[in-house]
């Protein structure tokens, strides 16, 4: 008797709760924001502009940690929409296929609520399923192209410094943040195609991997978490086997993001290198972080590609006022930078080298 | 010495086999000890490609990566011996190296956390960010201990707690969850400084208190009624409960333990990385518990060395480092990985039912 009783008093209190709520919401904006993980530094950039750009916006909102689980995450959004959320904001977990970004836009869609990605992209076809939705984000493929500028511009400008043993190549090594990621993938091609194809106009020769017998050409994080920690044990054990006595010293080192470069840095200072004076060999990153802007001050670190957080929360946040005032959610986008077929906005990225 | 003897006995009994036992036992002692050889198989591999892999830099490279990763297996391979195990260790480690570097950013530095804050004394952060680190332990064996969980329930919930707490504290000051760097001398000093070099290289400082850390650890395991107390309570706690051991005492202070190692860790971690965000720590208990099931402490329970556990540690990491040395796929590495933890447990299995 006990046993059933108790469920029953719950039950009956929950119907008699969600009849008092049952009015809330409607008329208010309510929006739920899911970010794919709190740890990540970038994000807690966008997370922390855009709680303020919506505060400002006087508009009710709600962050959720999906924790890098995609399961969560669509859990999330679901309990979102019976929550009574009127928006999603969804940095999507999974971006190796479409399925978990469709299973969102189908769930906001028989809602019949506006919702926009951001940050990690969906693929133009999800988009472009269901009219009240679209993607604020970067272009995945330009930061590596720029970090290819980058790279190039500053080993062109200063080629003899670089070129540790005088043998006319740089070496290089590169670390990945994650396999199977497309950020992480397109750093990785763009980076050394793009610095390679502007040495060669420059009648330089490309960049050489460190390893030879290496033929990923690159170095990737194990647990697929873009970490300082991963970037610092190859670095430590890199530095052991190539070193400038041994005439093959590694000349660049570039990184996937800003945090596996301080952990590089980390590691080249205990061995004597990019102390702030003195030797220094030049180590690119992606982001902008805090961390790496104060690096690159301090003539530690050489350039990163700025990912710009503010300018991201500031588009989401115009596509939220769009839902409030019930304007198109496109609406007044025409000065971003906005895809041709489909509402995807793109963020631009900038080289950041401290000047 | 134990071993020693056994073995001088094994050989004299072999000599008085008949040649079909004698080769069963040769067989014996291969499949016993396969692991060890082919560890040593695999280091004379590499080091005819990769000559340097046995040079001075690479070894002490390989000894200061094994050293970071001690303190933390040291604490697991408590919890394994009590037939238990710790999931909140990694996280552990990662709260423990965020507070130690916000509170030891150097002064001026732009982003620093708590800009007000002059430069803390490093002892008292290593004993603050050791206390934290026992506390946790402490809780994870309370609840062990008097609710009759097994850790791996406790520690799966613990993990989350601190988990949550770490991403607060990382939003505190002036910091919005970014990554803790700009470290103060003082602090990377005492940590990536060395006094010592060996052919020109230099031994990292912590590569020297993870050491002394293995010595007490040894002191305590083998020579402390606490030691015994543990082994006991992990070969079967009813029993020491008989014969007069406090068995909720003992889990509580293994746990305890263990906590103040992963402060260590954590300590070491902060510096020697150099940059510090939520994901710092994330997955260490894994490679720990790795590093001990390899090194023979067996989650049968009551069953571990110290030496066991520097033997795992230091295995691993040769096994990275060659890897890397011989830029073997990436891929590949996973599954070799995975094949030798496998096996070396088959193997420590394969030895415990021998013996019973």
């Amino acid at each position: 008797m006990k046993k059933i009783f108790l469920p029953i008093i719950a039950l009956v209190s929950i119907l008699i709760f969600s009849g008092c709520m049952a009015d809330e919401g409607g008329e208010n904006t309510s929006v739920a924001v899911f970010y794919y993980t709190y740890s990540d530094p970038y994000i807690s950039t966008v997370r922390a502009s855009l709680d303020r750009e919506l505060e400002a916006l006087g508009v009710e909102y709600q962050d959720y940690d999906s924790n890098s689980s995609q399961t969560t995450q669509s859990e999330q959004v679901q309990t979102a929409i019976t929550k009574g959320a009127t928006m999603l904001v969804v940095n999507i977990v999974e971006t190796g296929s479409d399925d978990a970004a469709q299973g969102i836009v189908e769930q906001a869609r028989s809602a019949g609520i506006p919702l926009v990605f951001f940050n990690r992209e969906v693929s133009d076809n999800v988009i472009a399923s269901y009219e009240k939705c679209a993607f604020v984000g970067t272009d995945a493929a330009e930061a590596g192209h720029m970090q290819g500028e980058l790279i190039a511009d500053y080993i062109l400008k200063n080629y003899d410094a670089t070129d540790l043993n005088g043998d006319g190549k740089i070496s290089y090594v590169l670390f990945k943040g994650q396999d199977g990621n497309a950020e992480a993938e397109f750093r990785t091609q763009y980076a050394v195609e793009d610095a390679n194809k502007l040495l060669r106009e420059a009648g330089k020769p490309e960049l050489s991997f460190y390893n030879p017998n290496n033929r990923d050409k690159y170095l990737v994080d194990k647990n697929g978490t873009w970490s300082a920690s991963a970037a610092n044990e190859y670095m430590t054990t890199i530095l052991t086997e190539y070193t400038e006595s041994g005439k093959n010293m590694v000349e660049a080192i570039i990184c996937n993001n800003d945090g596996m470069a301080e952990g590089a840095i980390t590691a080249l200072n205990t061995a004597g290198y990019n102390n702030g004076s003195g030797k220094t060999i030049p180590v690119f990153g992606v982001d902008a972080t805090e961390a790496a802007v104060a690096l690159i001050r301090a003539g530690k670190m050489t350039g990163t590609i700025k990912q710009d957080a503010e300018g991201m929360a500031k588009a989401i946040a115009h596509l939220t006022d769009n839902v409030k005032s019930v304007r198109d959610l496109m609406d007044g986008t025409q000065d971003m930078h906005v895809d041709t077929n489909v509402s995807k906005i793109r963020i631009p990225y900038g080289i950041y080298t401290g000047e | 010495m134990k071993k020693n003897t056994m073995m001088r006995r094994g050989f004299a009994e072999y000599k008085t086999l008949d040649p079909a036992a004698k080769k069963r036992m040769r067989r014996e002692f291969f499949i016993n000890n396969a692991l060890y050889i082919f560890l040593i198989i695999v280091i004379i591999a590499i080091a005819i490609s990769r000559p340097r892999f046995l040079s001075p830099p690479s070894l002490i490279n390989i000894l200061s990566l094994s050293a970071a990763n001690l303190p933390i297996a040291l604490g697991i391979a408590g919890a394994i011996i009590l037939t238990g195990t710790d999931l909140s260790a990694g996280r552990a480690v990662g709260l423990c190296a965020c507070v130690a570097a916000s509170l030891l950013q150097a002064t001026g530095y732009a982003n620093k956390m708590f800009p007000e804050l002059s430069t803390v004394p490093v002892y008292l952060v290593v004993l603050l960010v050791v206390a934290i680190g026992a506390l946790i332990g402490a809780i994870n064996g309370f609840c062990t201990a008097k609710f009759n969980l097994h850790p791996f329930i406790v520690t799966l919930a613990t993990q989350l707690i601190i988990y949550g707490s770490l991403l607060m504290y990382l939003t505190l000051g002036t910091n919005n969850g970014q990554s803790i760097s700009g470290l103060d001398e003082s602090y990377t000093g005492f940590i990536n400084g060395s006094f010592l070099s060996v052919g020109g290289t230099a031994i990292p400082n912590f590569v020297w208190y993870s050491l002394i850390i293995t010595v007490i650890m040894w002191f305590v395991w083998n020579k402390t009624t606490f030691g015994k107390n543990m082994f006991a309570v992990g070969s079967n706690p009813e029993a020491a409960h008989v014969s007069g051991v406090n068995v909720t005492r003992t889990i509580i202070l293994v746990f305890t333990l263990a906590g103040a190692l992963y402060g260590v860790t954590g300590f070491i971690e902060g510096a020697r990385i150099g940059s510090n965000s939520a994901a710092t720590g994330l997955n260490y208990e894994l490679d720990a518990i790795a590093a001990c099931v390899i090194g023979g402490v067996s989650f049968v329970g009551g069953i571990g060395k110290i030496r066991g556990v520097i033997m795992g540690v230091v295995l691993l990491r040769i096994i990275f480092v060659g890897l890397t040395f011989l830029a073997v796929n990436q891929n590949l590495q996973y599954i070799i990985k995975g094949l030798i933890i496998l096996i070396a447990c088959a193997i420590d299995m394969r030895k415990y039912l021998v013996r019973k």
